[in-house]
């Protein structure tokens, strides 16, 4: 069934032929994948940009975005505004990630506090709570503490959801097992309840991290004294199209990077869960 | 010598009894449950004592109550009237004297099998050291050297049910609440778990208190076999069989053991009987 570039996930299982005869892990096929998309993402880009559309207000070539990048970071303003832009983000995230937590298990286990709250953090988080940015730059300023203060408003939801659910699916049965050992309440919490939330808190946090990002972006734009949003924002008002496509391509490798550092540390502290169709 | 069992019927043993260690004492327990404004009554004035270091076996059909029964003597539900004794204490909660085995493994996937195992003795308050040290202790016992740092996903369902037992064993109880354990297993596996129970048994020196449905399954097992009946739930007889040598799965082959199951399950179906009757 082999041929050459492909190989079946059965066959590296039995550790027999793969990528051009080598042996192949599942991970090394992954990496493979991924480069080869990537690839062919970047080369129609490239080609696109040259030949494809004469109008350099609308697009960029992948060239011009790796000139305009070498340029800002010679300069300095790339560095400035990456560094913004990634503090308000850590630490609106940090800020979520406790409260979000907290306020979930509160809520998962305290009914006075789930019939009070939950149709409130229901209705919360399908309102775009974007929209009060411009208050909140009004409070808070300029500086980064808005910004922070947005992508908290912003990922906190989805957080104190996943939390509630992940508490809340825990099978009774375990928590009867706990309790034939004469458990109390509080170790029900710590050594059922919240380790077996974990993979839908971890869930939570990437749905959170990528509201996140658009909170930052959005946050800035509406504004803000530094940032990558201000400086895809300050490009656009000059009509040059690589800057700004620099700035988009930033914040979706950012994207990208903290989905796999959320999902390595999911390996990390939850090895033990295994999601369906997930290869062993 | 042939292997061989003898049974004893007996409407009530205390005859018997009288000449052991009484371990538990359980008079007039009676267990009232009301859903939606219905009243069900699942267990009637039940008294049973139950002798130090023997292997009890609950059988009836579904609905007699043998689970509800051994969930109050686990302390797990309250009961409605009467009282349980154990060495003269009385029992209203779970405690380290008692190790519920149940029907389900319910292991945590989060942890692994020696996690599994301390967690009676992490509850507790043990020193992790410690109650590892007595975790593996029984993992050994119940055969499952090697394991300790598996996931439960990793094993098959017959050495989940192991790491169930050994968990309850490692609190060190005075006696095992064990609830339909092997009920899930496929039938080669149950029986192979029969006898590793026996063995454990043995080896562990624990009072023994099994539910099942499965009436060969009991009469393996059993010193004494509880025969309960449904609506309400009550003890309907109490069996005693009487080992001739040691029990190993031959003893399932002779005449007097197919003799024991056909006794008991005439007991059960007689009053399905009249159940039917009425």
């Amino acid at each position: 069934m082999s041929n050459a570039g492909e190989t079946t996930s059965d066959e590296i299982e039995d550790g027999k032929s793969g990528f051009f005869g080598r042996t192949e892990s599942a991970k090394s096929r992954k990496r493979r994948r991924l480069i080869t998309s990537l690839i062919v993402i970047f080369v129609s880009w490239e080609l696109f940009g040259q030949f494809g559309i004469e109008n350099r207000l609308f697009f960029a070539p992948l060239s011009d975005i790796a000139v305009s990048g070498y340029e800002n970071w010679v300069n300095g303003e790339l560095q400035k505004h990456i560094s913004a832009s990634f503090q308000e983000l850590l630490y609106g995230m940090l800020l979520a990630t406790v409260f979000g937590i907290a306020f979930g298990i509160l809520i998962a286990i305290n009914q006075s506090v789930r019939e009070h709250c939950d149709p409130i953090v229901s209705a919360l988080y399908a309102t775009p709570t974007v929209a009060i940015a411009p208050i909140l730059i009004t409070a808070f300023g300029l500086g980064i503490a808005s910004k922070v203060a947005v992508v908290f408003l912003i990922a906190v939801f989805p957080i104190i959801i996943n939390t509630t659910v992940g508490i809340r699916q825990t099978q009774e049965s375990f928590i009867e097992t706990a309790y034939s050992f004469n458990a109390t309440r509080w170790q029900v919490i710590a050594k059922v309840l919240v380790p077996s939330s974990i993979p839908f808190v971890i869930a939570g946090i990437r749905l959170g991290v990528g509201r996140g990002i658009v909170g930052v972006v959005v946050g800035e734009l509406f504004g803000a004294d530094m940032g990558l949003g201000i400086f895809i924002f300050e490009a656009g008002q000059t009509f040059d199209a690589a800057p700004q496509f620099l700035g988009i391509l930033i914040l979706c490798f950012a994207g990208m990077a903290l989905t796999g550092l959320l999902q390595w540390t999911e390996k990390k502290i939850a090895p033990w869960h295994h999601f369906a169709l997930d290869e062993e | 010598m042939r292997p061989g069992i003898i049974l004893l019927l007996m409407k009530n043993d205390h005859m018997n009894v009288l000449e052991n260690n009484v371990m538990m004492e359980i008079k007039g327990l009676s267990k009232e449950f009301s859903r939606n404004g219905e009243k069900l009554q699942a267990l009637l004035e039940i008294d049973l004592d139950v002798v130090e270091g023997e292997f009890l076996c609950l059988v009836g059909p579904s609905g007699c109550g043998k689970t509800t029964f051994l969930r109050i003597v686990q302390g797990l539900i309250e009961k409605s009237a009467g009282s349980i004794e154990l060495y003269g204490q009385p029992i209203t909660q779970p405690s380290a004297d008692r190790g519920f085995v149940f029907q389900q493994d319910n292991l945590y996937p989060w942890r692994t099998v020696i996690a599994n195992a301390r967690l009676g003795l992490e509850l507790a308050g043990m020193e992790t050291d410690q109650a590892n040290a007595r975790a593996s202790e029984m993992l050994n016992l119940v055969g499952l050297e090697g394991f300790e740092h598996s996931y439960p996903r990793e094993l098959s369902g017959g050495m989940r049910q192991r790491v169930n037992l050994a968990r309850a064993l490692t609190i060190d109880p005075k006696v095992l609440l064990m609830d339909e354990p092997f009920a899930a297993l496929d039938a080669i596996t149950r029986e192979a778990m029969q006898t590793e129970l026996l063995r454990i048994w043995r080896e562990a020196g624990k009072t023994v208190m099994f539910v099942t449905h499965q009436i060969d399954e009991a009469v393996y097992l059993a010193n004494r076999v509880v025969v309960m009946a449904p609506r309400p739930g009550r003890i309907e007889k109490i069996v005693t069989i009487t080992e001739t040598t040691e029990r190993s799965e031959t003893v399932k082959r002779s005449p007097e053991f197919h003799q024991a199951v056909d006794e008991i399950r005439d007991i059960i179906e007689s009053h399905e009987r009249e159940d039917i009757m009425a």
